[in-house]
């Protein structure tokens, strides 16, 4: 240390020698270094998200063109490097924007946009270039057409990390097959080994996507993932920002670049869901914040109001003695009518009263008068002598308490336990109201936090010199009171030009546009995948018995809001062994990365997942079975925990919402899962019971030495079936059929019964009519059969005819049919 | 084939007829036995026995375990009905290993209380004993030594046996069927139903059956059917007081009950196997206290059947529960053979003679 100093002081030149050194580093040399922020810390993982940023890309761009995505990625082996192709069939990129686009860190117009979209800060694709130059010292092959362009653009192009700025080392035009689209060719060291999230990503994203084509071909497979609707998401709109999500710098220079004048119209136009009313209440608030409240006193007793009479009369001058002792009572009476009163709306009265008897008397009551007048009565309020401040701001130990001191002392008194003493708050009212009786600003303006202090000093005091406990909770009740009956001022903003110079004014709106309440922002700035293309997206790329999923209504975190949506698929061809697979999504991106540090793993094991149904070793963690759980958190703003977004930050709104989504979807399983089981067990017992009674019946019979007897109906009543039976009583050349339906469980069933006959039927009953279709009749009823009782279903037909029925909407565990 | 062995016949395969009747009907196969339990026995009045209430148990084909047991039914009727058409006979436990023969696995038992249980279920529907079905049980080895001179037949003839002269130290062995004895003379003044062996052996060593004019029947445990129905059998045709002498524990009154009342497994025989007018001789809990008797603490399920019995209707009379009230009481418990602790000879001087003297038997 010391040494240090003393060399300082014998080489002045040493700092200067220093700041020679410091040079600004450029983002793109920034990201040079810090490869790992992006996801590309080795090369196996440095193909996948290249990938990744590429895919998501191509997807953006193609939506927002409102074309279909159609994408073909292909990964090229040659020695210990990898060409890495993705093409896409979006609207293409002019030949201004495009090297930027590749080959400039931070260039997008996503991320000003408060709308839902894959990419965000246009980091993700030059980073992606600029790892494959430093990897490979190859440039990006990029080719683009725009729709109509008779020829594609091609580039060759590194990121010069130095400026953070496109380096074009080939430029020219040339022939592509594609209408439009663009293409990029990344040649970059790296190797397969993490294959499996590559795949993971690759069929996570037509999942999500299930609007999307997608082709993937490697060395030795080639994988294509069909397009399941034609439906493009929903277009999103960008919203302007919610004044809970904005910061101080972003208010600071949205003022500097509005062009309204008055915050009111600055607040309307830059905000979402700000209208005039709202405006208003922020307003209130900022003026709360910037200006203070003014305190208001409880004006004098209607017998002490001669006090405020008296001294009006004495301080106006030159009115007309009428005029004066109107103007004087006038005011008088309008002030003892109030519970309260703050200087401001004294001057109100003031004012409207001298208007009215001006009037009356056919006189001005100029500015002057006003204002004696209005000191006058102030003076009267606050109990001074308005002669001179000094003798009143010195009161006399003896002296009758001031009014001030009155007031203060209800206040408190009614605010704090009633265990304190009444001498405390009374020493207590006492010091709090000389604060007041100090003040400069004879308006008694104080901000929220100035009360604060001026009542922990008070208190403070209190606690010192009559040795008693003042504590928080008293402290807070009674800054609760006092603040509550100080009043708003009527005072003008000042104009968006000095609020944008004032580093203070700007906080004070800041915070007040966060204490108001403010309605949730629209939604129409985020894409939902919707429940019913989940369950799409997930059976077309999972085989399992059964799909379910939810969509929740929108909510908000820090101003932008979110949506969030679950899905399951179960059984099937899923592995039952190890824990279930969690597909996580964000704006239908896939996360591959960083599982465990991710919001949504979090949720998923904290839910009970016995109670659903799914297996669940020790109760909490992820469950086991053949299960896929998948969750899309969709929002203009993501939190991630990191710059190459694979993990959802733990924001309590968020969680909260993802596992409302997981549960509504879960229930769905469970009741399908206990379904299955009493389905499986009805099933178990119709097998042994199938084997069993005819068992019976044959042992039976042959005991009894008869014919072996008919046993569906007794099955039927065993199983709780519903049971269809046919009973044909000829009659000459023709038949009478009956289809009887009993139903032995003790629910309604509703069956659909097609009966299919040879020959035209006659006199059907219930309504029902024969459709011919060659040759054949076709009789459907849909009849609704109550629990524990039956239906015959009749019609006449020729007795050589044959039959056959389909019996529908009864599962098939339930159901018997004999005909 | 006799006339009984055609109506046993004819009762199980309508037995049969009912089940084949209920399919054909569309009904679920059921058969519905009287509940085997103590809440479901009351007094027969005239009898004064012991029989089923109204409750009943359904056995049905609703469930897969009681369509397994209607299967069973259906096969041991079967069985039965060829038995009794061939005039052959079996055991209980051969029927039990018999089904293993069944062409179906379903019908097969799984352990011998099933097919026993089973067997009471078609006694009691069809109103058939089991020894008319030709089921016996096996040999309880039951006995009986006392003056009493009978007629056995036998499958090798009809024999005639004095049950002190004629026999060992072992005694008569009750058959298992004891109808086919007739009694032909008898000196006994009552009957002695005792149920440990050693305290047989020790009355009949001490000459009690000669110097008392005693039937000694040795209950070995639980009786019998049998030798309950010997018993009663004794009681009706020779007009001989029974008395029942047991350990002076719950179990113990059980088997009293049993003989006097009926037992709740069987109580559809009650009429047939009952001796009401049995009487307890002893230990008595008041004896313990009487003859300061060695004795073992009651453990909780003694005392749990203790309880269980005074809610018993077989045994609420004033007798009984003054005497289980007062073992509750004492808490204590005592073997016949803790009369040994007065002598040898303290059982059959003294303590018979001055309970059958309370009694007014002798």
């Amino acid at each position: 240390m010391t040494s240090l100093q003393s060399t300082l002081g014998d080489e002045p030149g040493i700092a200067e020698e220093l700041a020679d050194n410091q040079r600004a580093i450029s983002i793109a040399e920034f990201f040079e270094k810090n490869k790992h922020m992006l996801g590309f810390d080795s090369g196996a993982r440095g193909l996948v998200t290249a990938v990744k940023e590429a895919v998501d890309n191509a997807l953006d761009a193609a939506e927002e063109a409102g074309i279909l995505p159609d994408i073909y990625v292909e990964i090229q082996e040659a020695d210990d490097y990898y060409t890495l192709i993705v093409e896409d069939n979006g609207p293409g990129l002019t030949k201004q924007s495009l090297p930027k686009v590749f080959g400039k860190l931070l260039y997008g117009s996503r991320f000003h946009a408060r709308e839902q979209s894959r990419g965000q800060q246009g980091i993700g694709i030059s980073a992606a270039v600029l790892y494959a130059q430093l990897t490979s010292g190859k440039p990006a092959k990029i080719t683009s057409r725009t729709q109509g362009a008779s020829q594609a653009e091609y580039f060759e192009l590194i990121v010069d990390t130095d400026e953070n700025e496109p380096e074009i080392s080939v430029e020219e035009t040339t022939n592509w097959d594609r209408p439009h689209g663009t293409r990029i060719e990344l040649e970059m060291e790296a190797n397969m080994r993490a294959r499996g999230q590559l795949h993971d990503y690759i069929k996570h994203t037509a999942v999500v996507n299930p609007h999307a084509r997608l082709e993937l071909r490697e060395p030795k497979a080639h994988f294509k993932f069909e397009r399941a609707t034609d439906q493009l998401p929903a277009e999103t709109e960008e919203i302007r920002p919610h004044p809970h999500g904005v910061e101080l710098g972003t208010v600071i220079k949205m003022l500097a670049a509005t062009d309204s004048h008055s915050v009111s119209g600055f607040l309307q136009e830059e905000f979402t869901r700000v209208g005039k009313k709202t405006a208003n209440s922020i307003i209130d608030e900022f003026r709360d914040r910037h200006y203070g409240r003014e305190m208001a006193w409880s004006p004098p007793a209607s017998h002490e109001s001669g006090n405020i009479a008296a001294a009006v009369e004495n301080a106006t001058a030159n009115k007309g003695a009428k005029a004066t002792t109107d103007f004087a009572e006038g005011i008088a009476e309008t002030v003892s009518n109030r519970d309260r009163i703050a200087y401001h709306q004294l001057e109100t009265i003031v004012g409207n009263v001298a208007d009215t008897v001006g009037d009356d008397y056919d006189t001005t009551f100029g500015s002057t008068v006003r204002e004696k007048a209005l000191e006058a009565a102030w003076n009267a309020v606050l109990g001074v002598d308005g002669e001179g401040e000094d003798e009143a701001a010195v009161p006399e130990p003896d002296a009758e308490d001031s009014r001030l001191v009155t007031d203060l002392y209800r206040l408190s008194d009614d605010a704090t336990s009633t265990r304190k003493d009444d001498e405390i708050i009374h020493a207590f009212a006492v010091r709090l109201a000389g604060t007041f009786e100090d003040l400069e600003d004879r308006r008694h303006r104080l901000t929220q936090k100035e009360l604060e202090k001026a009542i922990d000093r008070a208190a403070d005091l209190t606690e010192e010199y009559d040795d008693v406990a003042f504590g928080e909770t008293a402290r807070e009740n009674v800054l609760e009171s006092v603040w509550s009956v100080m009043v708003t001022v009527p005072d003008d903003p000042p104009l968006v030009r000095e609020l944008a110079d004032s580093r203070d004014g700007s906080s004070d709106l800041v915070e007040g546009m966060r204490a108001t309440n403010i309605m949730a922002p629209p939604t129409r700035c985020l894409s939902p995948i919707t429940d019913e293309l989940i369950e799409a997206g997930l059976k077309k790329e999972f085989d399992a018995d059964f799909y379910a999923a939810a969509t929740r209504d929108a909510g908000v975190s820090g101003g932008d809001p979110f949506v969030v949506e679950a899905g399951i698929a179960y059984g099937g061809d899923l592995p039952a062994e190890g824990s279930v697979d969690v597909l996580r999504f964000a704006n239908r991106v896939p996360l591959v990365y960083q599982r465990g540090a991710c919001a949504t793993t979090d949720v998923v094991k904290g839910i009970g997942w016995r109670n659903y149904g799914l297996e669940q070793p020790g109760g909490s963690g992820l469950p086991n079975g053949p299960a896929v759980i998948m969750i899309h958190v969709a929002s203009t703003n993501v939190p991630f925990t990191s710059e190459s977004k694979d993990a959802v930050a733990n924001v309590p709104e968020i969680e909260d919402e993802i596992e409302l989504a997981i549960r509504e979807a879960a229930r769905e399983l469970k009741r399908y899962l206990n379904k299955r089981r009493s389905m499986q067990k009805r099933r178990k017992k119709q097998n042994v019971l199938g084997k069993i009674l005819p068992e019976m019946a044959e042992k039976v019979a042959e005991v009894v030495g008869e014919d072996e007897p008919e046993i569906d109906d007794a099955i039927a009543r065993i199983m709780n079936n519903v049971l269809v039976e046919r009973r044909v009583t000829e009659n000459g050349d023709t038949a009478h059929v009956n289809l009887v339906v009993e139903n032995h469980s003790s629910t309604g069933e509703q069956l659909e019964i097609t009966d299919i006959v040879t020959a035209e039927p006659s006199n059907l009953s219930d309504g029902a009519s024969a459709v011919e279709m060659d040759g054949e009749w076709f009789i459907s009823w849909n009849p609704d059969v109550p629990g524990g009782e039956e239906a015959t279903l009749e019609y006449d037909v020729d007795q050589e005819a044959t039959f056959d029925a389909d019996v529908k909407g009864v599962d098939s565990e339930k159901l018997t049919v004999s005909s | 084939m006799s006339a009984d062995t055609d109506d046993a016949r004819a009762q199980l395969i309508d037995l049969a007829s009912q089940f084949y009747d209920q399919f054909q009907l569309g009904e679920i196969p059921h058969m519905e036995v009287p509940t085997r339990s103590k809440t479901n026995i009351e007094l027969d009045e005239e009898a004064n026995v012991w029989v089923y209430g109204d409750r009943t148990s359904k056995r049905s084909a609703n469930s897969v375990r009681g369509a397994r047991k209607l299967l069973k039914a259906v096969y041991t009727i079967e069985f039965l009905s060829n038995q009794l058409e061939q005039d052959r006979s079996s055991t209980l436990r051969e029927l039990y290993y018999l089904s293993e023969s069944w062409d179906n696995k379903e019908a097969h038992f799984n352990d011998q209380d099933e097919s026993n249980q089973l067997i009471e279920d078609l006694e009691i529907v069809s109103e058939v004993t089991r020894e008319d079905f030709h089921m016996r049980p096996e040999e309880s080895g039951a006995t009986i030594m006392g003056p009493l001179h009978l007629r056995e037949q036998t499958r090798r003839g009809d024999r005639e046996i004095h049950c002190q002269e004629d026999v060992g130290e072992g005694g008569y062995q009750i058959p298992n069927n004891p109808d086919t004895i007739e009694f032909l003379e008898s000196d006994a003044e009552f009957v002695l139903c005792v149920e440990t062996g050693g305290m047989r052996d020790r009355l009949v060593e001490n000459g009690f059956d000669d110097d008392y004019g005693a039937l000694v029947v040795h209950l070995k445990g639980q009786p019998a059917r049998a030798t309950r129905r010997i018993t009663k059998r004794l009681h009706d045709e020779l007009d001989l007081p029974v008395t029942v002498f047991t350990d002076a524990d719950p179990w113990s009154y059980r088997i009293f009950g049993s003989v006097a009342y009926g037992s709740i497994k069987s109580a559809h025989l009650s009429e047939y196997l009952a001796t009401p007018q049995a009487e307890f001789i002893g230990i008595q809990p008041a004896d313990i206290v009487e003859y300061d008797l060695p004795t073992d603490p009651l453990t909780d399920s003694d005392i749990n059947a203790l309880e269980n019995e005074l809610t018993d209707p077989r045994f609420q009379t004033d007798y009984w529960e003054e005497q289980i009230e007062l073992q509750l009481e004492i808490d204590k418990k005592a073997e016949q053979q803790a009369l040994a602790a007065r002598g040898l000879d303290f059982v059959t001087d003294e303590y018979l003679p001055t309970r059958l003297e309370e009694m007014g038997i002798c």
